[in-house]
């Protein structure tokens, strides 16, 4: 028995299609903002870090402390972190991240648009989900192979995530074309 | 006559929303744990004046979207697509999300307002003082700010978990805001 909510008809669109729009669409919202906020990090911290790689004396008066919530010991941390992933990034890597990182958010936002024709389920929406998705795919490889060429450092920071996101888009790949195989053979 | 879904502006103004609320969650976590200002430590100042920018902007953004969304009433949902409680559950939950964006947005400027920092809207037109920098005002407005910021996370999460739940029955509730 098919119920009301497992039918696959125009009137409803088909459900895997519906079910994988909506997750495409969550993290490619998501997603959007993460890659928008790595290039916006990558090009402060080139743009803003003295051309010695090394900080002034931090500035950590007691009532800025008192206002951030923040430790003595943390308000120097943070001028010490920025000089450290300064030391730790190759001097190709944040034109080559601000470049991954700025296609990925199109791509990003484009996957909302195609999720969005997912829900509705839109034959023709098949084909660039599988471009969106495969391209997501590869940004996060080729920011997978950047990173494995940095140090041990920016290796701690990137990769794990990086990583989730292959796999996340490797299965919105994977899905798309199954719900294709799906469709076709219905 | 009522279409079976929201405008394409209110679809529009909707997704620039929440990918908007995103990035700001996800840039303020970062920027806030850069250093301190002071003249030659400037990594702050890009990142709080974008902040302070899409907030600002979400301010006006938010009542268009009311707006829009008022004038052009999609056909209520079926009775038999969501169950009276839920029908409460998603009312209320939408009142609270729009609520909290101008709460977190408006008491954000007011913080800032507060400060020492001036603002530049958009990098074109620098804004009027309208207080004078004062700890006490800034710190609470500032309190405001996070809780209301992390009030909206919780809201925004119950939003998201509603949508996710109808579109995985595919009973085409969701299907009303996706119209491109």
């Amino acid at each position: 028995m098919t119920t009301r909510t497992s039918e696959n008809n125009s009137a409803t669109g088909l459900a895997w299609a519906s079910a994988l729009g909506v997750v495409v669409i969550v993290l490619g919202i998501f997603l959007t903002a993460f890659h928008s906020n790595e290039a916006m990090k990558q090009a402060v911290l080139v743009n803003y870090m003295p051309e010695s790689g090394q900080l002034p004396a931090a500035f950590c008066p007691e009532e800025e402390l008192e206002e951030e919530g923040l430790s003595l010991g943390e308000c120097e941390y943070m001028a010490t972190h920025v000089e450290g992933l300064a030391l730790s990034t190759p001097e190709w890597f944040p034109a080559v991240q601000i470049w991954l990182a700025g296609i990925g958010a199109l791509l990003a936002f484009i996957s909302v648009i195609v999720g969005g024709a997912l829900v509705n389920y839109k034959s023709a929406a098949n084909i660039p989900a599988v471009v969106v998705f495969g391209g997501l795919l590869l940004i996060d490889a080729a920011q997978f192979a950047a990173v494995v060429n940095t140090g041990p450092i920016l290796r701690d920071i990137y990769l794990w995530n990086i990583m989730l996101w292959m796999l996340i888009h490797l299965m919105m790949l994977c899905g798309i074309i199954a719900g294709r195989t799906v469709s076709a053979s219905n | 006559m009522k279409t079976n879904g929201y405008s394409r502006t209110a679809v529009i103004l909707h997704w620039i929303l929440a990918v908007s609320i995103f990035f700001l969650f996800i840039s303020s976590w970062w920027m806030l744990g850069l250093p301190l200002p002071t003249k030659e430590i400037q990594f702050r100042a890009f990142p709080f004046q974008l902040h302070k920018n899409i907030g600002m902007t979400l301010i006006f953004v938010v009542p268009l979207l009311l707006y829009v969304r008022f004038k052009h009433r999609p056909a209520p949902v079926p009775s038999s697509h969501m169950k009276p409680w839920m029908h409460k559950l998603a009312t209320i939950d939408h009142i609270i999300v729009y609520v909290l964006i101008l709460v977190t947005c408006i008491s954000g400027y007011l913080s800032s307002a507060h400060t020492k920092w001036d603002t530049t809207l958009w990098w074109l037109v620098d804004l009027p003082r309208v207080a004078a920098a004062n700890d006490d005002m800034n710190e609470l407005f500032s309190d405001i700010h996070l809780w209301a910021a992390w009030g909206l996370l919780a809201v925004v999460a119950v939003h998201i978990s509603g949508a996710i739940y109808h579109a995985f029955l595919n009973d085409g509730i969701v299907r009303r805001m996706m119209r491109w």
